[in-house]
């Protein structure tokens, strides 16, 4: 579905991605590890088609189609979705106009009717239920005021609306306690099915509890160093990144 | 060196001589007045960066006939004014106890002569000296009158719809006198018809008894071909409350003064603006609050977008006077520039002899935030509508607060139409 070829990029003249390579199939979950400053969120954004992020070598298609060709809003409406570190708060546009904005974007792309008010206060109630977020929140202008794990489960509920063909999770862990992590977590899982992928990037472990991957890769120096399978992730948990002889900062913290 | 320009004979030409003598007398006096005024420059402060905007050329000194029958209607209580004359046949006038509505024109003469010594009565002239021509020129008004403790059940609709089917100017004149304890809610909605070159030149007073509560809402949406020159002026006695909602859109030239006057302990008033400007259109909104009693609350809260190479202006004065301790003001004027070739220019007035005071002042000009831009569009929100979301949030706050509802329908509907044209895909 999605295949990275030495993927280089920089930011502000600094080359963050040094030749990433990464096949993604279809159903697969993958994992992207690694210590900060690897170069994690770099890949999400550039993938998601950040602007601010220049492309200076390599390619990536999605089934078969040039990603880097296309802009941030045709991405999403291939199938891209970016859940993001730092959920944007935006004042004065409330979470439902914003939701329902998107979510009849793609189904216009698709060439499917709009749906009006109504129709979509049903599905985004239902849909907000499932990340456990009260539909007051429907109200509430986007992520404004929403706590960390407001924000994360917001953008799992839009993930959960907009059926993306590859889910993104950037650091989606971060800033959750246990329960909500739970929450996510069953949020993600009921996205995984066997013609959508998810590409999971996280500092930490824990999440791969909840959310089981099928492949595991450590990003460091903005490259990929190593795969493998579940196992990896745990014995990255016990051993740190020391022992792949890159700078151990995780097992620190 | 040249002299400056001054204001052209001709639109000191007598109108119709339908009023009462004493209104008759003071229009003469003001006329009088306003003969050999210098039009502004860019070096009159006040109009430091309008003054190339306007235009009063003999063409628009003309009074625009009464004549025509006004496109405008609205629900419930209405008073239509069709360049600056009632329209009955169209008007919808409150029939409530201690309220009435009624023509300058109706008046009798002791009632007329107490009305020619209270107009312009809430209005600083000097400031206002052209929007003041106002006061030379008006065919007629209308003339609101609130018993004690009466109370409008329903908002009135002034609907003006200065009617440019030959060039001219339109001079509507409103004055509200509210007794104490009583409350209003007057919209007044500016609109326009015809092509020809226009201006609508109003003056809206508001006097305000011990605990009487009006709220003002105030559109200003004529078309392309009319320049707008308005003033508001609001006087409050004790505990009085006044509550304002402007929202402008754009034109060859908009000018909008508003003066509350605090004169009364415990007086407060709210003042929310809007204003959309795009292409070569201007703004301008010279805002004034007088605190003069002590114990009185001012709140203000304006907001500029301009697109294109369109030009808006935020001018708000707060004078707190020597005896008006424990006044409460604040004031926020935000603005969002749309294009590299629009224009805001803001300025807050801080004037402060009391020392028991809190007042605060806040001014910010920005663009839209691309961090936003990039999260709508990253869910496959297209540009121009992720655009228009976030510029209707710039404002919304101020929108949603509009406290009717067929209004707030009406501006918003305005508004969407004006960021469809502002974002009109290259």
């Amino acid at each position: 579905m999605l295949s990275i070829k030495n993927l280089h990029a920089s930011v502000e003249g600094k080359e963050i991605l040094k030749g990433i390579n990464l096949e993604i199939k279809a159903g697969e979950v993958h994992a992207i590890m690694g210590p900060n400053g690897s170069g994690k969120s770099t890949l999400s954004q550039v993938l998601a088609g950040n602007e601010a992020f220049e492309v200076t070598e390599g390619e990536v298609t999605l089934n078969g189609d040039n990603l880097l060709e296309l802009e941030t809003e045709e991405r999403a409406r291939e199938g891209i979705f970016l859940a993001f570190q730092y959920p944007v708060e935006i004042p004065g546009v409330s979470n439902l106009q914003f939701l329902r904005t998107a979510v009849n974007a793609m189904r216009k792309h698709k060439g499917e009717p709009e749906m009006n008010a109504a129709e979509f206060m049903k599905l985004a109630r239902e849909v907000s239920k499932q990340v456990d977020l009260d539909p007051a929140f429907l109200k509430r202008g986007v992520n404004e005021g929403f706590s960390g794990g407001e924000k994360k489960r917001n953008e799992i509920m839009q993930a959960l609306l907009l059926q993306p063909k590859l889910a993104i999770l950037d650091e989606t862990d971060s800033g959750l306690d246990i329960d909500a992590l739970k929450v996510v977590s069953d949020g993600v899982n009921a996205l995984r099915s066997a013609d959508r992928a998810i590409l999971m990037v996280t500092h930490y472990q824990r999440l791969l509890n909840h959310i089981v991957p099928d492949h595991v890769h450590v990003l460091a120096g903005g490259k990929i160093i190593k795969s493998g399978g579940r196992e990896l992730a745990l014995e990255l948990e016990e051993r740190g990144y020391g022992w792949l002889g890159i700078k151990d900062e995780v097992a620190a913290q | 060196m040249k002299p400056a320009p001054t204001l052209s004979s001709a639109f000191l030409q007598p109108p119709g001589q339908t009023l009462p003598a004493a209104l008759l007398a003071l229009r003469q006096q003001r006329g009088t007045a306003l003969a050999d005024l210098p039009l502004p420059t860019r070096k009159t402060e006040n109009w430091k960066y309008s003054s190339k905007y306007l235009k009063l050329t003999d063409e628009i000194a003309a009074t625009l006939p009464v004549s025509g029958t006004p496109a405008a209607a609205a629900p419930g209580y209405c008073a239509v004014l069709r360049n600056g004359v009632l329209v009955s046949d169209a008007s919808n006038l409150p029939a409530v106890a201690g309220i009435r509505v009624r023509r300058f024109s109706e008046l009798s003469d002791d009632e007329a002569a107490t009305l020619a010594q209270r107009l312009d009565g809430t209005l600083d002239r000097q400031a206002v000296q052209l929007a003041g021509l106002n006061s030379a020129r008006f065919e007629d008004g209308l003339l609101i009158t609130l018993e004690p403790e009466a109370v409008l059940d329903q908002p009135l609709f002034i609907i003006h719809e200065t009617g440019a089917e030959s060039s001219g100017s339109a001079f509507p004149r409103i004055y509200v006198d509210a007794a104490r304890h009583s409350k209003a809610t007057i919209v007044e909605e500016y609109t326009s018809s015809g092509t020809a070159v226009a201006m609508t030149n109003t003056v809206t007073e508001f006097t305000l008894g011990d605990g009487a509560s009006i709220t003002s809402v105030r559109l200003a949406m004529e078309e392309q071909n009319v320049q707008h020159l308005g003033a508001t002026g609001v006087r409050l006695l004790d505990n009085a409350r006044f509550e304002s909602h402007c929202v402008g859109f754009g034109g060859p030239l908009r000018r909008h003064d508003l003066q509350v006057r605090l004169e009364g302990p415990g007086a407060e008033c709210k003042l929310n603006g809007v204003v959309v400007t795009q292409g070569k259109q201007h703004y301008d909104n010279h805002t004034t609050i007088e605190h003069i009693a002590p114990h009185c609350n001012s709140e203000e809260t304006y907001r500029n977008i301009a697109a294109g190479e369109s030009h808006a202006v935020f001018n708000g004065r707060i004078h707190i006077h020597q005896d008006a301790q424990k006044s409460n003001a604040d004031m926020n004027n935000k603005n969002l520039l749309l294009n590299n070739g629009a224009e805001i220019d803001t300025k807050p007035e801080l004037e402060i002899y009391a020392d028991d005071v809190k007042c605060a002042h806040g001014a910010t000009i920005g663009q839209l935030d691309e961090t936003s831009l990039f999260y709508l569009v990253s869910r496959g929100i297209g540009r121009r509508d992720a655009n228009v979301l976030l510029t209707m949030a710039f404002i919304n706050e101020l929108v949603d607060q509009i406290p009717v509802e067929a209004v707030k329908e009406t501006a918003q509907a305005r508004l969407s139409d004006f960021f469809d044209q502002t974002f009109q895909e290259a």
